[in-house]
């Protein structure tokens, strides 16, 4: 009897684990994709609020506001995430940002994030050709000399971004100047970009904004 | 340094000479409310950007501040308070010079004149309370101390019930109805009169016989609702009607505040329409709006205290039509507009023409303002602008000086007509604080330029530099 016992009570105990498991995957599965309810809650906000700057699909039209359309949702969280904590410093994120983030919970976040991660990037329009010219070997190649790297070697060589490395793709060039700036300043204060833009000059971050606007 | 320095010399210019002005409209309870700067929703106040008016049309209620809340067992929401309250402060210190004095009417044997230089001190003094009040109600309400009035009385006011929607097609549309006191105060353009350039003058100085009702006249004194709709954050349209609200009126039999009798003067019979449309496009840094607004008053003209005049009987039509356009461009260093309105109006004087308080039985009335605003970073800048009313003679509504008067405020010829510039430049220490310099020159003035009053003025006599520090906190 109490081998028998113990035997009923392994596979009860293994019944729950997996259960548990199973329980764990599902909620796991559900974390990438929100919940019907805040999804349709974001997207409301993403119309009514925040697409007044950012267009309501996330292909902004005045260049002071980035493009959100195709952006990686982990990096739209993280930065959504560091406005909230007042941890991203340049101008317009405190101006702006900080106090548009200031009370949205992780799940909106989340749920804002990915609408803008699956919206479709509109083409921006082209600039001049000789320096869209220039910035393409400044972001295939980086500045040897000054010891900048590559900027597709994290962006991707399309500028579609790698992992939580975001989109550069069809962004304002004004926006991606701002942020160069803000990155050598440490206003926006990121390691990695700070040690890229610190040697980069002006003429080659507008060569290479330049690029990555017109970059399909 | 070079701020200080700069604020430090123009404050002791403001002060020493002092400075100050009429309604006013700039709110930092909404950036309390929001957690945005000013720049969000202002080039510089009180001009509204894009996201400005879209705030305006959504109700004033964009909050990113924790709530008190209070929800029923069926998820209603009962209750939702801002943890801080939408108060502001807003205050203006002004000096006024007039380019030639006035007559002392205290003295009409012996020739004198009124002191020149006026010191505001405030000029005016507001308190708002600014945001939002309930989950789908928001509110623009200012009380207003005026140094001309010397108490506190309501200013212009805009409550707001409204929603916006996402459309299946990813557009906007914010709907809703304002409550407010003076036409085109809810408007979400600076090119109509209410929020329109001046943003500030001096109330120490003179101003010309006439205007359209829609004009500023009727403000404060009349209640509307209008409805409106604001479609993808690009068409606008409001319909609604305007009844008359009496401040500091009552009734002569019972003494309490209605109904309105014969003692109140230019009540609306019945309800006067109000109608608004109009069309932004914006496209990289710019944006531009047209639209038209108009509205139809019949005013009785009643009397007053002393000499009553029954509520019926014949009343005066003033059917208003108006256009406007305005053209922003908007970086982080430059900020650049053009804005303007024409506004006509049509007087059917049924009344006025059967008392004999206007010459003629019907007239014209037309005026033209434009302006171009230019700041740098929004800390210094300037506007220049036009202003022109021309109209029907008449020496009834425009009537000259009478034997012995003083003149100044009369037409010797009948004419409405004035015309003339402002010149202004700001500087903004920081964005919520404004010291400005305002120069009003005058080439004609209540129906000309010379001896206009037929006592001698002319009517560059009344130009007027104008002082003022004006901040909001």
């Amino acid at each position: 009897m109490g081998v028998i016992h113990t035997e009923h009570f392994l596979r009860l105990l293994l019944l729950l684990a997996g259960a548990l498991c199973f329980a764990a995957a599902s909620t796991a599965s559900h974390a990438d994709e929100p919940d019907a309810a805040i999804a349709a809650h974001a997207q409301l906000l993403a119309v009514t609020v925040c697409g007044t700057c950012h267009g309501t699909r996330g292909n902004s039209m005045h260049p002071k506001f980035p493009r959100l359309a195709g952006q990686s949702a982990n990096y739209l969280a993280a930065q959504l995430k560091a406005f909230r904590g007042q941890t991203r410093g340049d101008p317009d994120a405190v101006g702006y940002m900080w106090g548009m983030a200031a009370v949205l919970d992780d799940a909106t976040i989340d749920a804002l994030a990915s609408y803008y991660s699956k919206q479709k990037p509109e083409p921006s329009p082209r600039g001049n050709a000789a320096l869209i010219a220039r910035g393409r070997e400044v972001y295939e190649h980086g500045v040897e000399s000054e010891g900048v790297p590559a900027c597709g070697a994290c962006h991707g060589p399309d500028g579609h971004g790698v992992a939580d490395f975001p989109r550069l793709a069809s962004q304002h060039a004004q926006y991606l100047l701002k942020q160069l700036a803000s990155f050598q300043s440490n206003m926006r204060n990121v390691a990695v970009m700070h040690g890229v833009a610190q040697n980069l000059r002006l003429h080659e971050m507008q060569a290479v904004a330049a690029y990555v606007e017109a970059a399909p | 340094m070079r701020h200080k320095k700069l604020l430090r010399a123009a404050t002791l210019v403001v002060v020493t000479a002092l400075a100050a002005t009429p309604t006013a409209f700039a709110v930092p309870s909404f950036a309390r409310q929001t957690g945005m700067a000013c720049e969000a929703c202002h080039t510089v106040y009180p001009e509204l950007t894009h996201f400005g008016r879209v705030f305006k049309a959504s109700g004033y209620l964009l909050v990113n501040l924790k709530q008190v809340r209070d929800v029923s067992g069926k998820k209603e929401e009962l209750l939702e308070l801002a943890q801080t309250p939408a108060l502001s402060i807003m205050a203006q210190v002004s000096y006024s010079q007039l380019k030639t004095a006035l007559p002392d009417l205290a003295n009409t044997t012996l020739p004198g004149v009124a002191q020149n230089g006026t010191a505001g001190f405030p000029q005016q003094l507001g308190i708002f309370y600014a945001g939002k009040i309930a989950p789908h109600f928001g509110a623009w309400f200012q009380l207003t101390y005026s140094n001309a009035s010397g108490s506190l009385s309501i200013d212009n006011s805009d409550l707001r019930f409204a929603d916006t929607m996402a459309l299946p097609d990813a557009k906007s549309l914010a709907y809703g109805v304002s409550l407010n006191n003076n036409p085109t105060v809810q408007d979400l353009w600076n090119s109509t009169p209410a929020f329109g350039f001046p943003y500030a003058s001096s109330n120490a100085t003179v101003s010309p016989l006439a205007a359209a009702q829609i004009d500023g006249r009727l403000g404060q004194n009349i209640a509307g609702l209008t409805a409106y709709a604001l479609w993808n954050e690009s068409l606008y349209a409001e319909l609604g009607g305007y009844r008359s609200a009496k401040q500091g009126a009552a009734n002569a039999l019972t003494g309490a505040a209605g109904p309105l009798d014969g003692t109140a003067s230019n009540v609306i019979e019945g309800i006067a329409p109000y109608w608004r449309v109009a069309y932004e496009h914006n496209w990289d840094r710019h944006s531009i709006e047209v639209g038209a607004y108009g509205a139809d008053f019949k005013l009785l003209p009643g009397g007053n205290s002393t000499t009553p005049v029954p509520l019926r009987g014949p009343f005066n039509r003033f059917k208003d039509v108006a256009e406007d356009l305005q053209y922003q461009f908007v970086t982080d260093d430059h900020q650049f507009t053009v804005a303007g309105t024409h506004i006509h109006e049509a007087m059917s004087l049924d009344a006025s023409f059967a008392s004999l308080a206007s010459a003629n039985p019907s007239n014209t009335l037309t005026t033209t303002r434009a302006w171009a605003t230019y700041y740098y970073r929004r800390h210094v800048g300037g506007t220049l602008g036009f202003f022109s009313t021309t109209g029907s003679v008449d020496t009834g509504l425009y009537g000259p000086t009478p034997a012995g008067g003083a003149g100044v405020i009369s037409s010797a010829n009948g004419s409405p007509d004035t015309r003339g510039w402002i010149a202004e430049v700001n500087y903004l220490p920081w964005l919520n604080v404004k010291l400005s310099a305002q120069y009003v020159s005058y080439t004609k003035f209540n129906g000309a330029g010379t001896n206009y009053d037929g006592v001698g003025r002319s009517a560059s006599d009344n130009n007027a530099l104008y002082l003022l520090l004006w901040f909001a906190y």
